[in-house]
Order: C-alpha cells, then structure tokens, then sequence
C-alpha cells in the first residue's frame, strides 16, 4: 500500500506528452515555498475548506474525538485530537471537509493509471511525484516494472535527496526523471529546504553515469534564487551530464497557499517571490545562451 | 492591431501587413455596417405583385436583388462579389414588398460547388433547357425548372454589374469574371472566385450554407499552379486570405447581443478521405489553416475529418489553432462516420464525400434535404417522474422509471416521425413530394443534386437524399437525474420518491443538506465513472434503437436519423425546467449538447471524453457533440502540442463523434463581460457556431463562463 494524494489524469506538465500523476505522501526536505503541504509527513490528514463549510454540523455529530465544534457561526477544529477516522469527510455534505490522502495498493493506482491509457500513445504515460515519491522506493519501483511491461512510459519528479544505493533500481525502471534542481547555493538550499544540495547533486551525477534520462527543473524565485550565478550553476550542472534533456525554468506560484490555510498551518503566499513575465523570460533568453531551455 | 489569443504564444504573421488591415477592419464591422444600411430591395413598383404565385413573387425578389444590391469591391481583395444587403444577415430573402418580407430563406445545408467549378454555371442552364423537354412534367415542375433559370439569369445580371464595376478599376477582378462562374475555372485564382461568387450570391438572397470540403474543391488546382510556378505557396496564401476576410462581411461593429453574431452556417470541412479513399489532406488545408491561425477568423468554423492517416504535421497544425482559442477548429472521427453513413445505406463512395449541414450534423453535401427537430428529453423525463403534474406517480425503481421514461420518448419520437415524415410526404405519379405548400428555394435548388433531374425543388423532396434527425437534448441531465435516485431513493433510502418529487417542486427548499449530498457526493456522467456514465450510455443506445425502428428506406425517401444536441437550446428550456434530482435548482445552467452538466465533470477532459465515447456513437448517425473545455495555461510549450495531438488520437481510438475544443481562460471571459469594447473580437465556440464573446447576451456568456469555469486542468 502506498499514500496517494491525489491521482491527476490530463496532466501537459509533468513530462511528456498526457500524463497521470500520482502524487505520493512523503518527503524529505521542507521547502519553505511547498506547492504540495499535504504531501508531507506531518500533514494533517484533511483538507477544511471555510468557504465551502454550511455549519450544519454533521461533523460534529459523527466524530467522537470532538474534532469539530460549531458554535455560533463558527467551527472549530481541534486537529490534534484526530484519530484519523475520517468520518467527517465522509460525512460532509459539501465538501468543505476532504480526505488528504489514501491507501492505495499497487493494484489500484495502475488501474487509476491505465485508465488514460488511449492519450498517452509513444508519448505520454505516468509520472510519480510527491512529496517524494523515492520515500517509497521499494513499491515505486514494483509500479515503475508493472507500468513498462504495459509499455507505459514512466517519469519519476524527484528532488533527489535519496539513499545512493536506490539508483540502480530506479534508473532501470524509469524512462525519464524530473529532477529538480531548486537552488545551487547550498547556504539557501539548506536554509529553505532543510537539506544540502550536495546529496541531490552526487545523486544526479551517479544516475547520469548510469544512463538515467534526465530534464532539470528549476524553480525560480525573485529575491532568493532568481539570479546569473544560479542560472550560471544550472547551466554547468547541466554541462557535466551526458543524458540530460534540458531545464524547465518554473516560476514559483501562491497557488498552493490555500492548501496551508485548509490543512490548519499559517499560509505561505509569498507575492514578492512571484517572478514577473519578463524575469521569466529575461531567465530563459540568458539560460538558453547554454543550454536547452524546455517550455513548461 | 491585436488579433486576440489565449495562448501565450503570439499568432503568426505571414500575410501582408496590408491584408491583415484589411482583415482587421472587417473584423471589427467595417463592411457590416455598410450592409446594415442597404438593408433590402423594395419590390413595390412591380405591377400585380400580389396576384403572383410565390415562385413568382421569388423570382421577382431574386431579380431585383441581381439588379439592385449594391457593388462593393474592396481595395485589397483578390476576389469579388460581396453580400452586401443587411437583411441577408437575419435568415430571410432581403427583399420587401410593403414593408414586410414575403419570403424565408434556406440554410443548414452545403451546396454542391464542384460542379460549378469544373463545368461552370452555363452547363447547368443546358441541363435545364434538356430537362423541360420532357413532356411528362407537371405545370409545376416547369415552373420550378423556369425559376432555376431565372436564378442563372440573376446571378448574370449581378456578374456583368461586377464586369463593369471592374473593367477599368480591376482589371485583375476582371479578367477572372470574364471566365468564371460561367465557364469552367482553369486555375486556383479562378476556382477560388468561381467558389467565392456562387457563395455569395446565395448569401446576398439570404441563404446561409455551408462551405463544406474547400480543400478538396481547391487542392487540385492549387498544386497544378504550384507545379507549373505560376503561384508561389504565399502568393496562394494571400488569395485564399481573402475569401475568409470577405467572409467576414456581416459582421457588424455593434450587433444586437443574442446567441452570437457568427452564426451564419459557413462551416468548413477539411481532409479526410476522397471517394477513391485517397487523403484529401492539401496546400489549401494547410493554407485554410494558416489564415484562421494567424487573423482569429472564427466567422467560418472548421471541422477537420481525422483518420487513421492523417499526418502528424496535421494534427499539429489543428492544435496550434485550437490552442488560441476561438473554438475555431473541431474534429470529426472520419472512420467511425464512414461506419455510420453505410450503415444508413449510403453507398461507401457516397459516404466518403460526407461534410455537414454548416453547422456539426453530417450530411451528404449538395445532395441533401436536412432538418433536425429538437426535443427536450429533461422536460419528458421530469413529467414522467410528476414534476411537472399535479400527481406523483408510484415508482418501486430505477429501472420502472426508466421504463415509463422510454415510453414516453417513443411516443415523442414517433410524433416527430408522423409530422416530418409521415404525414409530410406523398408519393404520386410524379415521384415524391412535399405534401403541403413549400417554401421557394430556387438559389439553393440550383446547386442541389437531383432538383433538376425530379424537376423539384430543395423542399419538394427534390434533392437525392432527404434526411429528418429528431436531435436529442439534455440526456446527461437525464442520466444524472436517473442516477441520482436509483442511489438516494432506492438504495440510500435517503427519502421517499414521492417526498424527493415534491421536493424538487419545491426547488429543494428546506432540504438543503440533502441536496448538497446530491450534489457532492456522486460522480456523475463525464468522469469515467461505470456507475456514474452507464445510464448515459443506456439512454444514447435506447434513443438509437427507438429512431431506427421507424421505417424509413422502403416506404418513404425519407432517412429518419437519431442526433443527440442542445445547440445552446439549453437557456431557451430553462424557464419550463424544474430542479434536479441531482442537486441543481431550477434556473441553473444545465448540459450542453453531449457533454456533462457544467460543474459536475470533476477529473477533466480525458475522463469526460472517454464518459461520452462509451456509447456507441456509431449509432448516432446525424452526430453527437462533445464540448470540450481547456485551460490555455496547459496548452503552452511544444508539449502542449504533443498532448493536443495525443488528445485527437484518444478522441479516434475510443470511438468519439465530433468533438469541438476550447482554449478558454475564465478570468478573460470575465474580463470581456465587464468591458466589451476591449474585447470585440474574442470568439468564443458556442455550439456548433462561433460567437464573438461580445455579441452574446447576458444569459449566454453566463453559460459559456459556467462551462468553462468547471475543473479544468
């Protein structure tokens, strides 16, 4: 079994072609911008959306830990009390409540996948991304073995900071790795991620030695990474690898704030990290002066 | 000068800077507003006008639009003869006599232009005079033969005002029209103004048809210039720019809002197989192509035949246009129509020249006869179940509902059987006929086969083939309805059916927790959910079965053909709605065409695309239409190219029917509805029809934001 956030079908932007993502709990690092707050660790385990919740209190009613109180016109949530029941969610006549996360077996997400099946032609197939999803490696690499026998190609989004000795198995199962690079400044790297870069790097270096195909995806954002000398440090990354199919450049959104809101943290919507369309483009007309830029 | 877009990527400039100002201009309702005031011809001064017959009365109008209309020859066109009367623009025949119009006009059909092309007009005027020497004709059948005549007359008394118009001031004009429409046209510069002017003329007398299959009318001549250099591909790309900018001509700068202002029927067909099974794929639908790319002309909406063969740098080229936006190209699944047009008991030949009727619904071009009744399926359902009676009938099931249901669709359809085909046609000794009076219609009969030959005109079943399509609306409305209750009534056992009726004539009030259930928590039609599409499935399958039970090919020549459509029907029905079963209150916008109610396709387009292939759409023979609405965010970059592409293929290999496809960003449509003066020429598709955003009013922009706000991924 594994934890699954969400199964996203008639995705154009993790990989080739269609794809279906599986996103999968779980992650090593904690980046301070996290698009996907649900997928780590110690996430709370729904989603509480105000705008959608009618205060009819049926929540209330079905949950014996008192997770959810409303008073007045107010709900109160005590998420510290949750036994993980998930009766509320299923309860929720509106949807304001909603599960973070299921287990799934492996049987499951490949009937999910399979059933894009017809759009992902020579082209398209399946991407895991997370969190982390080579926090599960052991059963991401059954799934990867499963999905090629069906001629379905795969990708793997990674961050990269994984055990070494995971590579060999990995790199045999899968087409192609998003690897994302998120900056080349290890002080920041480590003080918004939590982890060195260096891991990250060794790992990209040995999965290139080993033939892995690889597409290095950037995030950019303005006042922290949005600047020559990571751009410069990409670029050479990109230069010391031989399977390397280019660098998406990807622009840090507030998209995901609402996510922290719904799941009970303080919001992270950073408005001065959003880098302009211009930035955006003046990052891609210098980078593509070293190497292939791929539209995201 | 902007020509709008939803993608980030900029349109292509290819085209002179002088023909996309051009362009511009009649975008924007330079020559509409001209149209607008010479609106008709008055047909006062003729003497005894009353005393006429109505093909008399025609004939009379027909002439004085020749003689009367006035000339426009714009200063960059490289072809001539311009719908100029603004009357035209509003169905009708644009003439008056006392003020009021005396005559309908004809659309919803593509006339036969090959013909025109290859033997010009003139051959047809021998094909006539060889016709009235039989003497078996009836008075009738003369008198109809005779208005086609006076229509050649016509159109040679507007083509030597254009001679003279151009003789000195054209020469180029000129020199084409001594040759074409009236003898054979002997290159692509004269196919294209042969094909252009006969166009015209039938729009000039209020006609709206289709276009049909341009480049299979114009590929041939266009490679044999190219071969023999006497064109190069930009020169060809600048002549054929000017068929779509003339096209534009109706446009107006500030038309009446409604459902949309492009909605005149002059649909496109592109590729696809010829009758000797040969890919028709050309420079001109290339070209065509080019042209609506680079100028957001969505006055002509497109619809491209793909197959099995049809080349990947096609099936880019369609997905750089759709990703703009405009619902300007759609795509039909050629082999599953071929499929379907046989099984009719066309011939395969036949079959493969199919294009539409200027809208979606397939028909056999100048050849056919075609209208399609619509009909309500909601409205029969929610009286079935007493929503709409005093009494609330007793129901032990899902299944005895649909049973009643079914019962009550076969009695609707074989009504629409008995007026349109039954009690609308006799056979006497002269063949087939309309029973009753017909509307005159010599300017399309003129370009339809088989009117000359049974000496009748397009009414008068004087066409090859007449083809009736009792069209279907609101069957995903149905099938969630159905699906609701099966799960609430009889297996929740959430509420009584009686009690979930009467709370539907209460527009959900007072149960409102109830209806949120319904509403979040089933999955309805259009995710790819078994349980969710089966009954969708059921009914399309059912619907078919019941339309093909009518007997059509032995007893009458009329082809009674099942379509599944709302063409946006679906406001015009929501004053005599009710609410759902599945959590919708009355007035809430509900499905469009065959695609799902707007806000309940949750897991985006592969899942509502593949929801809609699971009925055999085979069986649907005048169409089923899919809208399909995506993001343009997921569209940028060469892979939003690779999954367009992908798309198109999965939308083949399931077993989808038409399909039209739009890039539509929310927020823009908001921004449009707020200051429409910024946003005047932003197209959106509509149903089988494009619209400029703009001239929709406040009820149909709604729907299309709805539609387009739900999920997109």
């Amino acid at each position: 079994m594994l934890p699954v956030t969400k199964i996203q079908r008639f995705c154009t932007k993790d990989g080739p072609g269609i794809r279906t993502t599986v996103f999968l709990k779980g992650c090593p690092p904690h980046c301070v911008w996290c698009h996907n707050p649900e997928t780590q660790p110690q996430a709370a385990p729904f989603f509480y959306c105000d705008n959608l919740c009618i205060r009819c209190g049926i929540c209330a009613e079905v949950c014996s830990a008192h997770v959810h109180q409303i008073i007045g016109a107010e709900h109160f949530l005590d998420r510290t009390a949750c036994r993980q029941c998930m009766k509320c969610t299923q309860a929720c006549p509106t949807g304001a409540l909603e599960k973070c996360s299921s287990w799934l077996s492996a049987q499951e997400i490949l009937h999910e996948v399979k059933k894009d099946a017809a759009f992902y032609g020579t082209t398209g197939g399946v991407t895991f991304s997370g969190g982390e999803p080579t926090v599960h490696a052991e059963k991401l690499t059954m799934l990867l073995d499963l999905l090629r026998s069906d001629n379905i190609h795969t990708a793997v989004e990674t961050c990269g900071y994984f055990d070494a000795d995971l590579l060999p198995a990995l790199v045999r199962a899968t087409d192609l790795f998003l690897w994302d690079i998120k900056d080349t400044n290890d002080r920041r790297h480590l003080a918004n991620t939590g982890v060195s870069h260096h891991r990250i790097l060794c790992n990209l270096q040995a999965a290139d030695t080993l033939g892995a195909k690889t597409i290095l995806r950037c995030i950019l954002l303005k006042t922290i990474n949005l600047n020559t000398e990571h751009l410069q440090e990409v670029a050479r990354i990109y230069n010391r690898l031989k399977h390397c199919e280019g660098v998406e450049l990807i622009p840090y959104h507030t998209l995901g704030a609402s996510k922290n809101v719904q799941l009970g943290q303080a919001e992270h919507a950073h408005k001065d990290w959003i880098p302009s369309r211009e930035d955006m483009d003046k990052a891609t007309a210098f980078l593509k002066q070293y190497v292939p830029v791929l539209s995201s | 000068m902007h020509f709008p877009t939803a993608s980030a990527t900029l349109r292509p400039v290819r085209l002179k800077d002088t023909t996309r100002k051009w362009a511009y201009a009649s975008l924007h309702g330079k020559y509409g507003d001209d149209a607008v005031k010479n609106a008709c011809v008055h047909l006062d001064d003729i003497t005894d006008f009353e005393k006429l017959s109505d093909l008399e009365k025609y004939d009379k109008a027909i002439q004085s639009i020749a003689a009367k209309a006035p000339i426009r020859i714009c200063p960059k066109e490289k072809i001539c003869g311009s719908a100029t009367l603004g009357d035209a623009i509003y169905h009708v025949v644009p003439a008056k006599y006392k003020g009021e119009y005396f005559c309908g006009s004809v659309s919803h059909l593509t006339l036969r232009y090959d013909k025109v092309l290859k033997q010009g007009l003139d051959a047809y005027a021998q094909d006539i005079s060889k016709r009235l020497e039989d003497r078996l004709l009836t008075a009738s059948q003369v008198e109809f033969l005779h208005s086609l005549e006076n229509v050649i007359d016509s159109i040679r008394v507007w083509h030597s005002r254009y001679l003279t118009a151009t003789k000195t001031a054209r020469p180029d004009l000129y020199k084409l029209l001594l040759q074409v429409p009236f003898s054979p046209a002997r290159n692509f510069h004269e196919a294209l103004q042969s094909l252009w002017f006969i166009f015209a003329f039938a729009r000039l007398c209020g006609n709206w048809p289709g276009i049909g299959r341009i480049d299979w009318l114009l590929g041939d001549y266009l490679h044999r210039d190219l071969q023999e250099g006497l064109l190069n591909i930009s020169e060809a790309r600048e002549l054929l720019a000017s068929f779509f900018i003339k096209g534009c001509e109706w446009i107006q700068s500030n038309t009446p809002t409604g459902s949309g202002d492009a909605q005149h029927y002059q649909n496109i067909v592109l590729a696809g197989i010829d009758e000797s099974e040969a890919e028709v794929t050309n420079e001109v639908t290339f070209l065509t192509l080019d042209i609506v790319e680079e100028l957001a002309i969505s006055d002509f909406p497109i619809t491209v035949r793909l197959n099995k063969i049809t080349p990947l740098a096609l099936k880019e080229k369609i997905a750089r246009v759709m990703r703009h936006g405009g619902g300007i190209v759609a795509v039909y699944n050629e082999d599953l129509i071929l499929q379907s047009l046989e099984n009719l008991g066309y011939s395969k030949k036949e079959a493969r020249s199919f294009a539409n009727d200027g809208c979606w619904e397939v028909q056999i071009p100048g050849k056919t006869d075609f209208a399609y009744m619509p009909f309500d399926a909601l409205q029969i359902f929610n009286q079935v179940i007493g929503l709409t009676e005093e009494n609330i009938p007793v129901f032990n099931s899902a299944e005895e509902i649909y049973s009643a249901f079914c019962r009550s669709l076969h009695d609707t359809i074989q009504t629409l059987y008995r007026s349109n085909v039954e009690e609308a046609y006799v056979c006497k000794n002269s063949g087939w006929q309309a029973r009753g009076k017909v509307l005159p219609s010599s300017v399309v009969s003129l370009f339809e086969d088989g009117c000359i030959v049974h000496a009748r005109s397009y009414f008068d079943c004087g066409p090859t083939y007449v083809v009736r399509s009792p069209h279907m609306g609101g069957a995903p409305d149905v099938a969630n309805s159905l699906y609701a209750i099966d799960n609430l009534v009889f297996k929740e056992k959430k509420i009584t059916f009686a009690d979930l009726v009467q709370t539907l004539k209460n527009n959900w009030e007072g149960n409102e927790l109830l209806r949120l259930y319904t509403k979040n928590h089933y999955v309805y039609y259009g995710n790819d959910a078994e349980e969710g599409d089966a009954w969708h499935t059921r009914l399309l399958n059912d619907f078919a079965d019941m339309v093909d039970s009518f007997p059509a090919q032995n007893k009458s020549p009329v082809k009674f053909i099942p379509g599944v459509s709302t063409f946006g029907r679906q406001i015009e029905w929501l004053p005599s709605r009710c609410a759902t079963a599945f959590g919708y209150k009355k007035g809430e916008i509900l499905s469009g065409n065959d695609s799902p109610v707007p806000g309940t396709d949750l897991f985006g387009a592969t899942a509502t695309l593949k929801s809609y292939c699971k009925a055999d759409l085979v069986r649907q023979s005048c169409g089923a239409a899919l809208d399909i609405k995506i993001f343009p965010e997921s569209l940028n970059g060469d892979n939003g190219i690779t999954a367009l592409v992908a798309f198109m293929d999965g939308f083949l290999s399931l077993g989808g029917f038409f399909m039209q496809l739009d890039a539509v960003d929310v927020q823009t449509l908001l921004a449009a509805q707020k200051n429409p003066q910024k946003y005047k020429t932003l197209s959106v598709r509509v149903s089988g029809w494009n619209a400029r955003f703009v001239t929709l009013n406040k009820e149909w922009q709604d729907m299309i934001i709805e539609r387009s706000s739900q999920n997109l991924h």
